[in-house]
């Protein structure tokens, strides 16, 4: 067995996904990669390597989920890193979607790497090793995405439990990183993985606009290069000391200072209110 | 109608911030929905008999026809619908690993999708009267969340999430959106009624049991003064400029201010590594 690390990968058969599979396999690292589908999956990565195991799985079923993970420790004895990426991006108003179309895009960006990461643990518990990548989006830390409501509450989720997630397995010798990327040139914003409202409704116009520019004027045209996410994700996996927020991109950093000035401002105006409360 | 007179549409108010949100405003004269999942208990915990002011409903959050009916209630009886306050939520303590995708999910129904369905069946009341406050209960541990609470944090972020994002869709249409975010309150938030915890612990969570030991012994000990906190939320109500953001406590005030300075650390320590990633510039422009 090689003594490179193994990775376990989530939505491998495209985007950051597949960047980062493609980018492990070339360094020679043992990858087990999944995906809905085995065909688009081994397609898309096109090695015929015996370091890399396509896994069909359906991330919102538990037992799915847990054959993915024991596939995985059959084949190469351990999991090192494992990287939730699997995620879809969703526009519309609130009151545009319905509670079964949003709930599927927690489904996949919450509970989906939840089910990973609660059958992926008793496995690094017992190496006492590992590092989780949760792959959020400065989405995840600030909600500066108009008509984007559903998306910035399953990625704001992602960061909520990656920040306890952190404390709880550290013990364990397992760490925790949230990777926010900004805008990056995959297809997250092609047709058929951005998803729209089934009802749209005519007074949520500044919503349209919005699904119109990242449809028609951002996809493809976004500066962020997956290559360089992928490379930076391996970076940080072999860094002695990983953050536990990555931010990536020029703009994902410039929108996460802006957030918390902004918060910081809403508490010293309001500060007074704020403590004011206390028990007399 | 009283130009002084707002209707409020307060969810879980039976016990904790809901229950002293509707006395005082019952108290100063206001229009008054409330629900709960249990009418009688809403009731008896309100106890103001022949008030003509409040609309006691039992309501479940989860079911949207439930939610819809509700409302549409509500505005039937008096006449229109200004403020909306998204209070029912629930804590649940457990590792990731300890709790299953059933309770994971049943606390997000709660704290997140119920208030999801409440402002999707509002909005239309609110959008014809092009005006409403749509206040969201979220919690300190959406911000800077505690060990052994990742899933309660979480459903918390998300709330602050989506606050973020409406406050930002429904502005022109005259509504205006705040997300609470409370520090240890002196409520029933922390006996069992209030707060579900794994049945399934892991012997290796030593620390998770460790704080959770704490927490519990904090009960009937927080500093936080749930009247004072009612009276803060309706402040702001009347406020031309309310905050996005308002932190209730100096405790909640505290730990958002070195969560954030933390975050601010990190995000300048890696700063090198974030802005790597973009492409060449001869290649930015397709």
């Amino acid at each position: 067995m090689s003594n490179k690390k193994v990775w376990f990968v989530t939505g491998a058969s495209k985007g950051l996904g597949l960047s980062l599979v493609k980018r492990l396999l070339n360094e020679g690292y043992q990858v087990a990669a999944t995906s809905r589908s085995l065909s688009d999956l081994t397609k898309a990565v096109g090695s015929q390597s015996e370091q890399f195991l396509p896994l069909v799985m359906n991330i919102k079923n538990e037992e799915s989920v847990q054959n993915a993970i024991e596939l995985t420790i059959s084949t190469f004895g351990k999991i090192d890193v494992v990287v939730n990426n699997a995620g879809y991006g969703l526009v519309g108003g609130l009151e545009e979607l319905t509670d079964a179309e949003l709930r599927d895009n927690f489904e996949v960006n919450v509970f989906g790497s939840l089910n990973v990461i609660r059958k992926a643990l008793p496995y690094l518990r017992e190496q006492q090793s590992g590092h989780i990548l949760n792959i959020s989006s400065i989405a995840g830390f600030t909600g500066s995405f108009p008509g984007f409501g559903i998306y910035c509450a399953t990625k704001f989720a992602v960061n909520g439990f990656s920040e306890s997630l952190a404390e709880e397995v550290r013990p364990f010798g397992i760490k925790v990183t949230i990777v926010q990327p900004g805008y990056f040139r995959t297809n997250f914003l092609s047709e058929g993985s951005l998803i729209t409202p089934k009802n749209p409704i005519a007074a949520y116009q500044n919503v349209r606009d919005i699904q119109d520019f990242h449809q028609n004027s951002m996809d493809q045209q976004q500066v962020g290069d997956p290559e360089k996410a992928a490379e930076a994700m391996i970076r940080i996996a072999n860094a002695p000391e990983a953050p536990l927020n990555l931010f990536l991109g020029a703009d994902a950093y410039e929108l996460a200072n802006k957030k918390i000035a902004a918060v910081q401002s809403d508490l010293e105006n309001w500060k007074e209110l704020t403590t004011s409360t206390a028990i007399a | 109608m009283d130009n002084n007179k707002k209707v409020w549409f307060i969810t879980g108010a039976s016990k904790g911030f809901g229950l002293s949100l509707v006395k005082q405003l019952l108290d100063a004269g206001q229009l008054v929905a409330a629900t709960s999942r249990n009418q009688e208990e809403l009731i008896k915990a309100v106890n103001t008999p022949n008030n003509n002011n409040f609309l006691p409903l039992q309501v479940n959050l989860v079911n949207e026809a439930s939610v819809s009916l509700a409302l549409q209630h509500t505005n039937e009886t008096f006449g229109r619908i200004d403020v909306v306050i998204n209070n029912a939520g629930y804590g649940i303590g457990g590792a990731i690993e300890e709790l299953t995708d059933k309770e994971t999910r049943t606390a997000f129904d709660v704290n997140v999708f119920a208030t999801l369905n409440v402002i999707r069946f509002v909005m239309p009341y609110l959008r014809k009267q092009r005006s409403g406050h749509i206040i969201n209960i979220s919690s300190i541990a959406g911000i800077a969340p505690g060990t052994g609470w990742a899933i309660y944090g979480a459903a918390k972020y998300a709330v602050i999430g989506l606050s973020e994002v409406l406050a930002a869709d429904v502005k022109a249409l005259g509504i205006k959106v705040t997300v609470v975010a409370p520090g240890a309150f002196r409520t029933s938030f922390l006996t069992p009624d209030s707060l579900s915890m794994t049945e399934n612990p892991i012997a290796d969570y030593v620390d998770v049991r460790e704080t959770h030991a704490k927490y519990l012994k904090m009960d009937g000990e927080q500093a936080g003064d749930p009247e004072k906190a009612a009276a803060s939320i309706i402040k702001i109500v009347g406020e031309e400029n309310p905050p996005l953001y308002l932190l209730l406590g100096g405790d909640a005030y505290n730990r958002a201010l070195t969560k954030l300075d933390s975050l601010y650390k990190e995000i300048h320590q890696w700063e090198e590594l974030t802005c790597s990633t973009d492409l060449e510039h001869d290649l930015q422009i397709k």
